[in-house]
Parts: structure tokens; sequence; C-alpha cells
């Protein structure tokens, strides 16, 4: 397997060299993908909003397009996607393995995950926020109030230890109860087990929605962490890397540049400014340097839009999580998003 | 050919040493000997192989290794517990509690999965239709579902029948049912409940002591001694006594609701109560078989022999069948305790934390160190496992036919 990659390689680097008098650094995992002609994305078991299956099975979501967009660019083609929906046990263990080749997931980024697990993460596509669901009977307005409830929470993620950290640190005593799976959680919450459910304010939002009724439910606005998530991959293959990681720029660059899904052709053919014309492949050659085409932005931003158009058509306003667009907004517009220059 | 003499002289003491060494390959043993010794020595170096190119891989990976995460802390909270630990202690005390919690349940599963068994396998052999039918309708229900049906069946039916904390069913103002759980009174000191225990052995100890002195009346005077009623007042009712005196000593710390819930005391989580019972059910119709097969291998001859001797249908049952029918049951009985030990980790689908759930959940996602953990986890199923098979053996050569 290993020589088989390495040969073709080689091969792609010879090619390449020929062509463009430019060698690429090896990339088995770009190399894989093009010979098999799909993108392995692992996703989430289910979450509306962030990555879920409709009945037809088609997948949506704000991380399920990030996979989308990254298959436009490598491929030219965003439906040529396999999702593996992964759990929170499961996840580092596929992408580890090689199962799949990046997470766009719900995932936070730590410390310990980046040092311990051989997993980089790419960029933040979604900031997250952790804090509480509550039923709206039980008139609780502010996490510390909840002093002797009972928080059901998934297993393993970073929401059952910042919990803890946060009631000890505030001398509440709190019952944790920690579910396999977060549709356990919720399923228990929603059967009066536990007094509130933890979780990002954007994966409550998409949760909330599967709840018996919705509406006796409200999601606390007093954040108690900050948990930036993004596509993540694993150690190694620093081409890759490179790809996942300006892929996601690219999407918020485009906005930023006003750069649309319906204004692309138009931008393409007559935008004068130099960062549009270099993002789109006009000039400067970008795709080629990560030894993908030079229209690899453009293919995602014509079939998938740009972060804002993702946002709103997945959590935003458009979307029936309604979210606004808080820190997920462009740094120039007040939020926490911005890019490195595409120079 | 006379050129070839010298040498097949010389050649002489050689096809001796061929033939010491062709006899001692032809010898059975040795070559038992030399084919387990191959055998063993191919496991070994494979097991060498995975080890060494799993942790080669790993080092390649960036992905930590070792096992020094079992001394750093936790982190992680467990709502059910049998000593003290918090979230500050180390991973190590989490994997005690996750231990304890699996012992706890698996071991209760087993006890009343047998007395459940027991009750409907003797049912189901029972003259009477109706109770033979239901008996045999719940074996048949028990064994065709799975156990994880089971499992979320007791879970939600149980959380959702219960009320919640404010609408507690409120059993004498000391134990309080809802859907957070059964909340118990527990006394300040333990101490006093010593005596309970010192009771409990003192009573055993006459009631065996009884027994014996009941048994050697009827073989002088043939005149039966009531050893049962006897037993129990010495078992039952002289540790209830002690316990009744400890807890009227101490104060007991009982349950208040507070804000959401109930503060003190000990609260019996409905994870562990669901669990438990799904195991029993499930278990309970395997073991039913199990004795129903039992009970049928005892020859009809002997219930004959001893319903001639003059002895009752419930002697007979007690005294003649079930010791016959006990070496038969006892050895699949072994594989049903170690099925309840191994399906005890379905608690950790609905929360219950035990050693799956705490340690191959939490503390697995918390230090990403996987191969270590499942080994661990491996490990202490398979040492559990084994002193369970060894005390069913050792039973088992107790009640064996003693054959002379």
């Amino acid at each position: 397997m290993k020589i088989r990659h390495f040969a073709a390689a080689v091969l792609a680097a010879t090619v390449s060299f020929g062509a463009h008098a430019q060698q690429l650094v090896p990339s088995p995992t770009l190399d894989a993908i093009k010979a098999r002609g799909h993108l392995e994305c692992g996703v989430h078991l289910g979450l509306p909003g962030f990555s879920f299956a409709n009945d037809k099975g088609e997948w949506a979501g704000i991380d399920v397009d990030y996979c989308r967009a990254l298959a436009a660019a490598i491929l030219g083609d965003s439906t040529k996607v396999k999702y593996t929906p992964t759990s929170v046990q499961q996840r580092w263990p596929i992408l580890q393995s090689g199962q799949v080749d990046l997470l766009s997931r719900n995932t936070t980024i730590t410390f310990s995950r980046n040092a311990s697990l051989g997993v980089n993460f790419q960029g933040i596509n979604f900031y997250e926020g952790q804090t509480f669901i509550v039923r709206k009977k039980a008139g609780i307005t502010k996490p510390d109030q909840m002093d002797g409830a009972t928080i059901c929470v998934a297993a393993g993620s970073t929401e059952e230890k910042q919990a803890t950290d946060w009631f000890a640190e505030r001398k509440k005593k709190v019952t944790i109860v920690n579910f396999q799976k977060n549709d356990d959680a919720i399923a228990a919450y929603d059967a009066e087990r536990c007094d509130a459910y933890t979780a990002g304010f954007g994966a409550l939002a998409g949760q909330r929605i599967k709840l018996k009724s919705p509406d006796d439910n409200v999601i606390l606005t007093e954040l108690i962490s900050n948990d930036p998530q993004g596509p993540t991959t694993r150690y190694g293959d620093e081409r890759f890397q490179a790809v996942v990681r300006w892929v996601l720029n690219g999407l918020i660059a485009a906005e930023n540049l006003g750069v649309t899904s319906k204004n692309v052709d138009e931008m393409k053919a007559k935008s004068t400014n130099a960062e549009i014309r270099r993002l789109l492949g006009v000039e400067g050659g970008f795709g080629k340097m990560l030894g993908l085409s030079d229209d690899w932005m453009y293919n995602a931003i014509k079939q998938v839009g740009n972060y804002g158009e993702s946002y709103e058509r997945t959590v935003g306003m458009s979307s029936s999580l309604k979210l606004p667009r808080g820190p997920n907004q462009l740094w120039t517009k007040g939020g926490l998003l911005f890019t490195p220059p595409f120079q | 050919m006379d050129e070839g003499r010298p040498a097949l002289h010389a050649a002489l003491p050689i096809s001796r040493a061929t033939a010491i060494l062709r006899r001692f390959l032809y010898d059975a043993r040795v070559r038992d000997w030399l084919a387990q010794l191959a055998v063993a020595g191919a496991i070994f170096l494979l097991l060498w192989f995975f080890v060494e190119n799993a942790s080669e891989n790993m080092v390649k990976a960036g992905i930590a290794s070792g096992f020094d995460f079992l001394w750093r802390t936790s982190g992680i909270d467990v709502p059910f517990r049998l000593f003290e630990y918090g979230p500050q202690d180390r991973n190590i005390d989490l994997l005690y509690v996750g231990i304890a919690n699996t012992v706890l349940v698996s071991v209760l599963a087993m006890v009343f999965a047998t007395v459940l068994g027991f009750a409907v396998g003797v049912a189901r052999l029972s003259r009477n239709w109706l109770l033979s039918t239901f008996a045999g309708i719940y074996v048949e229900f028990v064994r065709n579902i799975p156990l994880l049906l089971f499992v979320f069946f007791w879970y939600f039916g149980v959380v959702r029948a219960l009320p919640p904390p404010r609408a507690s069913l409120d059993l004498g103002g000391i134990f309080f049912l809802n859907n957070r759980g059964l909340s118990i009174p527990t006394p300040e000191h333990a101490g006093p409940f010593g005596y309970v225990l010192a009771a409990f052995v003192l009573g055993f100890a006459a009631f065996l002591a009884l027994r014996l002195w009941g048994a050697g009346r009827q073989a002088a005077t043939g005149r039966p001694f009531p050893v049962v009623p006897a037993g129990l007042a010495l078992v039952v009712a002289l540790p209830g006594l002690a316990a009744l005196a400890a807890g009227l000593s101490t104060p007991w710390n009982v349950p208040v609701l507070t804000g959401f819930n109930f503060r003190g005391g000990f609260a019996l989580i409905p994870e562990f109560v669901a669990l438990l019972f799904a195991l029993v059910t499930y278990t309970a119709g395997f073991v039913a078989e199990i004795v129903r097969g039992g009970i049928l291998a005892v020859s009809r001859g002997q219930t004959e022999a001893a319903a001639s001797l003059g002895l009752r249908p419930g002697q007979i049952l007690r005294l003649v069948v079930i010791p016959q029918a006990m070496r038969v049951m006892v050895p699949p009985m072994t594989s049903q305790y170690l099925n309840v030990l191994k399906n005890s980790s379905f608690g950790a689908a609905i929360a219950f934390p035990e050693i799956v759930s705490v340690f191959m959940g939490s503390a697995l996602n918390n230090t990403g160190q996987a191969i270590e953990i499942i080994a661990i986890v491996l490990g202490i199923y398979l040492a559990v496992g084994l002193v369970v098979s060894a005390f069913m053996n050792w039973y088992n050569a107790r009640i064996a036919l003693v054959t002379r």
C-alpha cells in the first residue's frame, strides 16, 4: 500500500516536474483521493445544522458543506464525498487509522488533542461556546442557578470535563450523567432524567429541534467556555493539510471579498481585484502550487457558496436553527472570522 | 566395490548418531513437545510483531502511549460510586470505581437471575397448566429478544414511569422515589453496624450447629427438627434486632428536597436499577432452561424410588432431584454467569458508570490512549471472569458424584 502510494507520488511529482518545472512534496492523501475519485469525510452521527442526513439520505449542514467544498476543490465535484458518521468515541480511531481523510464534525480544538492524539486542527469554521438547555418550567436563566441539578452529557466530550470544572470552581454540586452518544443523552434529558443537557449553543440549537416539544425548552445565553471547531486531519502529509486549511480560508476570504456562488462567474471574468483574481485562479497559479487545478476555489465557491452563504443556509436565519452570526461573523463586521491573505 | 568399503566404515559412527537423533525425533512425546514449542513460539512472535508494529506506528502518527495517564487527574465525575471519588482524583481511581460498579451489578444480577431462573424453570415443569404455560411464554419471549432492547425497555420504562423530584413518591418521609432514583437515608456513623454483621455471623454459626444437632437427632430418634424456621429466626431476626438497635443509636442523614433534587442520604440511580432488572430478567430465561434441562436429566426412576420410600413431592424435589440435577446444571450455569459479567457492559448504553462507560468512554476520550485502555479493560474482564470460573469449578468439583 505504502509503496504504491509512494510510487504514485513519485510518478505524480515527476509528471508535474516535467509540466511545470515545479516539484511538489508527495501527498499520499491527495493522490489517494484522486485515485479513488471521492473524498472520505468523517461527520457527526446526526446534528441538524452541522451534519445531518435527511430522509433521502442526503447530508447537509455547515460541516458537511465544508466537505463538499473540499471535494469541489480537489476533484472538481462537490458531490464526490463519502460521509462516515462518527460518534464522540469513534472519531479519533477512525481518523488516526486512515479510514477517513479528515474529520469535519463539531470537534473542539484543544491542546491535549493536538499534542497527544496525533491530530492537527486546520482552522475554525464555527466558534462554538458551551451552554445548557433547560426546561422553561424550571425557571433557570443563568448556569450558576443550577446548584444541585442533574446534567446529561456525552461521555468523553469536552463539555463533560468543562461542566465538571466550571461547577467545581464555583463550589456548586451537580450530578453529571454521561451517555455514550449525544442522542442518548438528549433522549434522557427529554425523558426528564436530567434537569439540563449541555453542549455548544450551536449544537443545542440543532438538537432542540429533535425534542418532543422544542418550545418548552430554552437555551441559556451565558456561555461557560469557548469551543472553536474546525476540520481536523492526522499528523503527516503537510500538503494535504495545507489544502484543507486553505480551502477553509478561501471560503471565508470569498465572503470578505464579496464573491458568492451567484456572482463567481462574473467575478472570474471581470474582477480587477488582484486577490479575487488569485483566489479564483485567474492569475498566480495558486491551485497548481498545491497540486490542484487552478480553478479549485472557483469550483468550491460555485458549487457550495462562500462561508456566509453556507452559514445562512445551514445554521443561520434561512435554516430551522435561526442562529445569528455572533462570533461567526467577519472581523470587519464585529465577528472573529478572518483569513491570512491570498498572496 | 572394494574402494567403497572404507568410506562406509568411516560413515558408521555418523549413521549411529543419526539413528539416535532419528529415534529421538520419532519419539511421540518429543514430537509433541517440539510441536507445542513451535506453536507457542509462533504465537509469541506474532504478538511481539503486533506490539512492535503498533508502538512503531503510534510514534509515527504522533499518538501518545504508555501508562502515565493512569496517575493523571481524571476530571470526570461519576454519579454512582461505592466509595469516595471525585473529578480531582486520578484516572486509576476512576478505573477502580468502574470495576466496583461492574462487579456490583454483575454479582447482584447473578444472584437474582439464579433465583428467578430457578423459579421459572421449576414452574415450567409444573403440572399446573397455567403456571407452566406462563413460564414457557416467558422463556421464549426473553430468549428471542436482544439484550440491548431489554436495557432500553427497562431504562426508559423505569425513568418515564417515575415522577420528577418535586412530585416524588414519598415512602414514609424517609425514602423518596423519583426519576432521579431512589433516595435512601444513610447513617452518620457506620460503627454500630459492625454489630449487625457480628450478629449475622453468630446467627449463621448457631444455625449450622442446630442443623447438625437436628440431623443427629433425626438419625437417632426419627423425629425431624424444624430446622428451617429456627434457622430463619437465627439468621434474620438476630441481625434484624441488632440493626434496629444500631439504627436507633446513630443519627440518620435523611434525604431532603432542596432546589432541583434530594440532598443527603444515598441515591440508587435509575440506570443501576434498569441495568440490574434487564440483566436479571434476561438471564433468568436462560437459567430457567438450564434448570429444566437439569431436572429432566434426572432419571424418572429416582423420583419413583423416592416416592416409594414415602417422601413427599417437595422433599423429592429438594432431597433427590435437585442435588442430582445440579451436576448437569453447574457447567452451563458458569457460562451464564460469565455472560452476565460481559453483558453488564450494556450499562454503557444507558449511562450506568460501569467500566466500559467510565474507562473506555470518558477516560479513553480524554486521554486518547485507546490501546492501553482497551487492554486494561480486557484484562479486567478476563481476571474477573477467571475468578467466577474458578469458583464455579470448585463448586462443581464439590457437588460432583463421589466415585469410589
